[in-house]
């Protein structure tokens, strides 16, 4: 099977509730969490602040269009 | 007939025996139905008494599943029940493995699949859940079948009549590098000239006629093979393993139609990747997707001529080659609609021609919209817009025409009567057309205030108003929903699922749909933002059902002023007596609509030889 992070198509989304004062804390935190979490090519996709804190989904691309994909190799075979 | 006994070994929950007795009565099947609280003795003695060919027992609580469970084979055993029946569990506390090891015949966890305890009924292998649809070898739809194309309004007929012989006897004597190249391409796919191969004779001099009329991007493509920033070959193993990675199987399909044939549902690809968008393909396919429509990059509107070979991008939208296309169109499914979009660039004739070559069942061609914003000069689009939809109407290829300028800030009536231009073009050459008018919160409903009641009464009244003009399919786009999705998954996919509910009980043909990262401009489309969408407009097809919604007095009324609008736009441009000037001029949306006339190809119309 391979590392699951090579079956990954294009990109992990990850859905997460940030308790947080502000959207730009919020989004700050969530850039941190992507560097804590070692995904590369991370962006904050959606952000929003309410109440406590920040509903937040962020993305990495493990495959961008174009790369060399690796569930290629793993799923052929 | 088959006798079923169905035992729920849980204290309350007999909702899905009960909906399960019912499915299979209609099916033809004699039932007997316990109560809930029926323990595992009462479930024996029962089927002793009428001896079923087949028990189904369900439980949902997760408390003593196991004992309870395990004790009903047990005592099953016992009673020498097993010879002549067999045992079916299923409940959400369940799993395949603990079903088994307890000793069932079979175990149905989570969602009832219907289709695969009819199987275990019958003793056969299920083929498929019952969401899903078995693909046959020739149910790839028409959206244009059963429509006469008869004008319904008879005062726009002689309009729309005068406004097009006017374009047609405008365009008799001029032609484009873009025609000429198309005719080139299509004489060298006559005659088997590959243009990446064409290094002498009659391949290289067809070859260099054609890159006499190409760009210089384009010409050094093809003489030094030099590519153009951002591109790079597709590798054979990429190719090599697509073949073993797909081999799933591709004959059954989850609907996302709960009743009738229509609407087909649509998503457009184009992730700069031709491996990348048949993995997507075949992701939205599976999710319930009919059709696909292929997207090319921006630039190769811009540019004159078009590259060869497996060739992939960086950034947004596919690039147009044969050998791309072909790829895709190898792993669509046999039940896939494919539409090639060419309505907006230098390419447009030509690519109908790789199009057609591919295997396409749609084009999109809107001369228009592609003559405006960022698109093409209208002079040089008119010219080889009509070349296209006489292209189209010889392959016999319908084409739709996406009202997309109401992005910019035009207004639906000034949109809607390109549209009907388009239209009558196309049926006078032969073609077969297919409006698309647009389901969006545009700059235009935003500024005027005539969505902030409600989203339903003007995109309802943007579509009723097409039974008005002409008997025609109707295929809401493009995507529907156009700016009103936030990077949101939630409630990008939720706007789009209202939308298409809204456009499918208002009977629509087709519909575009977009993927939850609509509004996500920072990187490609996910899979995962693909499958949102489609999850989503499932569910509100569910939701719908048959039911719908019936005009408002107040979309009626919008109706009725978008009808006179749209008939005064159209008089305005017969009276100026030049469809080509009228773009120019801004009768079909002018600067302060948004709108100014495309730049790309200017000066380049000649005119042909006696």
């Amino acid at each position: 099977m391979g590392k699951a992070t090579d079956h990954v198509l294009d990109a992990i989304d990850i859905e997460t509730f940030l308790i947080c004062n502000s959207a730009e804390e919020g989004r700050k935190l969530a850039e941190r969490l992507l560097v804590e979490m070692n995904l590369p090519r991370g962006d904050v996709v959606f952000l929003e602040h309410s109440g406590p804190g920040a509903r937040v989904r962020l993305r990495a691309y493990i495959h961008h269009p174009g790369d060399h994909y690796l569930w290629l190799e793993d799923g052929g075979k | 007939m088959k006798k079923i006994l169905l035992a729920p070994l849980d204290p309350v929950h007999d909702n899905a025996v009960k909906l399960i007795q019912r499915r299979l009565r209609e099916a033809g099947y004699h039932t007997e139905c316990m109560p809930p609280g029926t323990n595992e003795e009462e479930a024996i003695g029962k089927a002793l008494e009428i001896c079923p060919d087949v028990i189904l027992v369900s439980r949902t609580l997760g408390y003593q599943s196991a004992e309870i469970l395990g004790r009903f084979v047990d005592l099953a055993d016992a009673a020498g029940l097993r010879d002549k029946t067999r045992l079916g569990v299923g409940g959400m506390a369940l799993t395949k493995e603990a079903g088994a090891e307890l000793g069932f015949d079979a175990i149905f966890p989570g969602d009832l699949d219907m289709n695969a305890l009819l199987a275990f009924i019958e003793n056969r292998p299920a083929s498929g859940d019952s969401a899903r649809v078995r693909v046959g070898t020739n149910l790839k739809p028409d959206i244009t079948a059963g429509y006469s194309y008869k004008f319904i309004d008879t005062r726009i007929e002689p309009i729309l009549d005068s406004i097009t012989a006017q374009i047609l006897d405008w365009v008799k004597d001029k032609s484009s590098g873009g025609i000429e190249r198309a005719e080139i391409r299509s004489q060298a796919i006559q005659e088997n000239v590959d243009f990446l191969q064409a290094g002498t004779g009659k391949g290289k001099a067809l070859r260099d006629r054609y890159l006499a009329l190409c760009d210089s991007e384009i010409q050094a493509f093809y003489r030094d093979g030099r590519l153009l920033a951002g591109v790079r070959k597709v590798s054979g193993d990429e190719i090599e393993v697509l073949p073993r990675l797909l081999k799933a199987d591709d004959q059954f399909y989850r609907t996302l139609r709960l009743n009738g044939s229509k609407p087909l549902f649509f998503v457009q690809y184009g992730t700069g990747c031709p491996v990348m968008d048949i993995m997507h393909i075949k992701i939205s396919e599976a999710w319930g997707a009919d059709g696909v429509l292929h997207f090319d990059p921006s630039w190769g509107a811009q540019h004159e001529g078009l590259m060869s070979g497996l060739l992939t991008h960086e950034h947004d939208g596919t690039i147009v080659t044969l050998e791309n296309l072909k790829l895709i169109k190898r792993f669509l499914s046999l039940r896939t609609v494919w539409n090639i979009r060419g309505h907006r660039g230098l390419n447009t004739p030509e690519t109908l021609v790789l199009g057609a070559e591919a295997g396409a069942d749609l084009f999109k061609i809107n001369i228009p919209y592609g003559s405006t914003g960022g698109g093409t000069d209208p002079a040089r689009l008119t010219v080889d817009g009509v070349y296209s939809i006489m292209l189209a109407s010889q392959y016999g290829i319908p084409f739709d025409i996406p009202g997309n300028d109401e992005l910019s800030g035009v207004p639906p009536h000034k949109t809607f009567a390109g549209l009907l231009i388009m239209m009558a073009l196309a049926l006078k050459l032969g073609a077969k057309p297919i409006p698309k008018p647009l389901m969006c919160f545009s700059p235009y409903m935003q500024i005027s205030g005539e969505m902030d009641e409600n989203s339903i009464d003007m995109n309802a009244a943007k579509l009723n108003i097409w039974r008005e003009f002409i008997d025609t399919p109707v295929w809401p786009g493009e995507p529907v929903g156009f700016m009103t999705h936030t990077p949101d998954r939630v409630q990008s996919a939720v706007s789009t699922a209202a939308y298409a509910s809204l456009a499918a009980s208002l009977g629509v043909d087709a519909i575009t749909m977009a993927s939850s990262d609509e509004a996500y401009a920072k990187g490609p489309i996910t899979a995962q933002a693909r499958v949102d969408t489609l999850r989503g407009v499932r569910e509100m097809m569910r939701f719908t059902g048959n039911s719908g919604y019936t005009a408002t007095p107040r979309s009626l009324r919008i109706q009725s002023r978008l009808h006179e609008d749209i008939i005064s736009v159209l008089q305005a441009v017969e009276k100026r007596g030049d469809f080509v000037a009228s773009i120019y001029e801004g009768l079909l949306g002018n600067s302060e609509d948004g709108l100014y006339p495309g730049r790309a190809g200017r000066g380049t119309v000649v005119t042909r030889q006696a």
